[in-house]
């Protein structure tokens, strides 16, 4: 296709206000964070050139060797569960009839905030909880690594899964129905007709749930914050969670920004390299 | 038939979550016991159970603002990060792909971490516990989705569509307004209701960024009241403010149900 001619004189115009609220309000905060990751820093005081210090201590601090850890944990287990579910989910009910009820179930959970979320899965994951009454076990679920993390995954993709499931709906449902029907008359159906007509098509949207769920998990912390604060100890603590301990706990915000600032970096190649490949 | 059996056993398993919490925020206060949860109680007592937290919160005033931002920032964001991934994939903007990475990078930042940049520069500039410093930081949040969902599906919109418009004379804005947006509305929708959520229930921006009663969105007003179950407020009592303050975006699901469910063929013109 030839390039279109000079289409408007807007153009820049008209990305300026997505560009200027973003580079305001979400980059010029990550610039002055970069500028207190090389200093030592209270929160009182002025904060102290450092350099590098805070980078060399990234290295030798075995809480955020766990963090790194429990943080890929939750990336395999979010792409696993609450977007592997969604996406079969979807592929189940959105062309059945009444299909939009079937996935109520999975919607209602999304509704609740974070403090809720940690209020209905408290009581059931203690000792004398629903959890082990159910089982019938006596698991301490949210103590030791990395049961406590596997167990949140779980509550997570309770919660998760209904959005996935919507962003894939609106996918499916955008595809043309030509392909699909032509492909039916030749005799595709079931696992043979989704895996080469229906997701291929459904590619673009799919991008994107994958997209958000990488970025989204790479920064856990609202669950984690609201079942363990990163505890027992610091043994389910996600990079997220050890950046605001460090920050508004322990009141080292140098070093909290130098983990903000790992944790950016790590996020920021992943979410590249995955655009690069999947959406240019 | 299968496909229903597999969705009917995976939709009970999660409402079975949701039937404990129902129950246990309509049991009265008192009769609270973690090992009995699943039984029912026979008195109702949900109402009762979210006016005690009504008045250990003052919540009216935060529903209100809350109300306020999780309608206007998502509508801002929505129809900003729209006209940006109509700009970049319709328009050709040159360099779009880096506009484009540029707009998304906003959603690389961990949002803990602006929380002390946030504060300081908005006690500086006058919007510190201001409703306008509120809009302005969710739609900023916003938009990078926005923008990234749009993008996506603009992408897919054949291409003679804008040339067919642009041969009746249509400006560019007005192709925006009048076509694209109108034909992403499947999309739209979806972004609308993530945004509206995830401002519904945002805690830690209200934390930072607000301090009067009538600014304080209702997720950080209702939060003392919430970890207070630890010291004293009875599990009922959260569970019940909990609940009931979810219900807006539980009606703006089963709302927007029956858009999605209506099968609207899009984006395949």
């Amino acid at each position: 296709m030839t390039r279109a001619p000079m289409l408007g004189r807007f153009r820049y115009g008209y990305v300026a206000p997505a560009a200027l609220l973003v580079a305001v309000l979400l980059y010029a905060p990550f610039l002055w964070t970069a500028y207190l990751s090389l200093t030592r820093y209270d929160g009182l005081s002025e904060p102290e050139w450092t350099g590098l210090a805070n980078f060399a201590h990234l290295l030798d601090d075995p809480a955020l060797l766990t963090s790194t850890r429990n943080t890929l944990l939750w990336v395999a287990g979010t792409m696993l569960l609450p977007v592997g579910l969604g996406l079969l989910v979807a592929v189940l009910s959105y062309d059945l009839r009444g299909g939009g009820w079937y996935r109520v179930p999975f919607m209602l959970p999304y509704a609740l905030s974070g403090a809720g979320l940690a209020m209905v899965w408290s009581p059931v994951l203690s000792h004398d909880g629903v959890a082990n009454t159910l089982l019938g076990v006596d698991t301490a679920f949210l103590q030791e690594a990395p049961v406590n993390t596997l167990a949140m995954l779980l509550v997570w993709t309770w919660q998760q899964l209904g959005v996935n499931t919507l962003l894939f709906v609106v996918g499916l449902q955008s595809i043309p129905k030509e392909p699909i029907e032509a492909a039916r008359l030749d005799g595709a159906s079931g696992w043979r007709l989704f895996r080469h007509v229906i997701w291929p098509l459904m590619r673009p949207l799919t991008a994107v749930v994958v997209g958000l769920a990488l970025v989204a998990s790479l920064k856990t912390f609202d669950i984690v914050w609201v079942m363990t604060q990163g505890g027992p100890g610091r043994n389910s603590e996600t990079l997220a969670v050890t950046m605001y301990k460090e920050t508004f706990v322990a009141s080292d915000y140098g070093y909290g920004s130098a983990v903000a600032v790992l944790l950016t970096v790590v996020t920021g190649l992943a979410s590249y390299l995955y655009l690069r490949r999947q959406v240019r | 038939m299968i496909r229903r059996a597999v969705l009917v056993v995976l939709g009970l398993v999660w409402l079975g979550p949701t039937y404990l919490l129902i129950v246990n925020a309509s049991r009265p206060a008192a009769s609270y016991d973690p090992s009995r949860a699943w039984a029912p109680s026979g008195d109702f007592a949900l109402f009762a159970n979210f006016a005690t937290a009504l008045e250990s919160a003052d919540l009216g005033r935060s529903l209100a603002s809350t109300a306020l931002y999780s309608v206007v920032s998502p509508l801002l964001g929505v129809v900003i990060g729209a006209l940006a991934g109509y700009t970049i994939v319709v328009l050709r903007l040159r360099h779009g792909f880096w506009w484009f990475l540029l707009i998304f990078g906003g959603t690389v930042f961990p949002s803990q971490m602006l929380l002390v940049p946030l504060f300081v520069g908005y006690s500086d500039a006058g919007l510190y516990d201001t409703r306008l410093g509120m809009i302005l930081v969710y739609t900023a949040v916003n938009v990078p989705l926005a923008a990234f969902v749009l993008r996506n599906f603009y992408g897919g919109v054949a291409f003679s569509i804008f040339e067919a418009a642009r041969m009746d004379g249509a400006s560019t804005w007005r192709i925006f307004w009048r076509v694209y947006l109108p034909l992403s509305t499947s999309a739209l929708a979806a972004v609308f209701i993530l945004e509206f959520t995830f401002i519904w229930n945002d805690l830690i921006f209200g934390l930072t960024l607000t301090t009067t009663a009538d600014v304080r969105p209702v997720m950080t007003a209702l939060a003392g009241l919430m970890t207070d179950v630890y010291a004293g407020t009875p599990v009922p009592v959260g569970l019940a403010a909990g609940l009931v303050c979810s219900l807006p975006t539980v009606v703006l699901f089963l709302a927007t149900q029956r858009l999605f469910a209506r099968g609207l063929s899009l984006g395949s013109v």
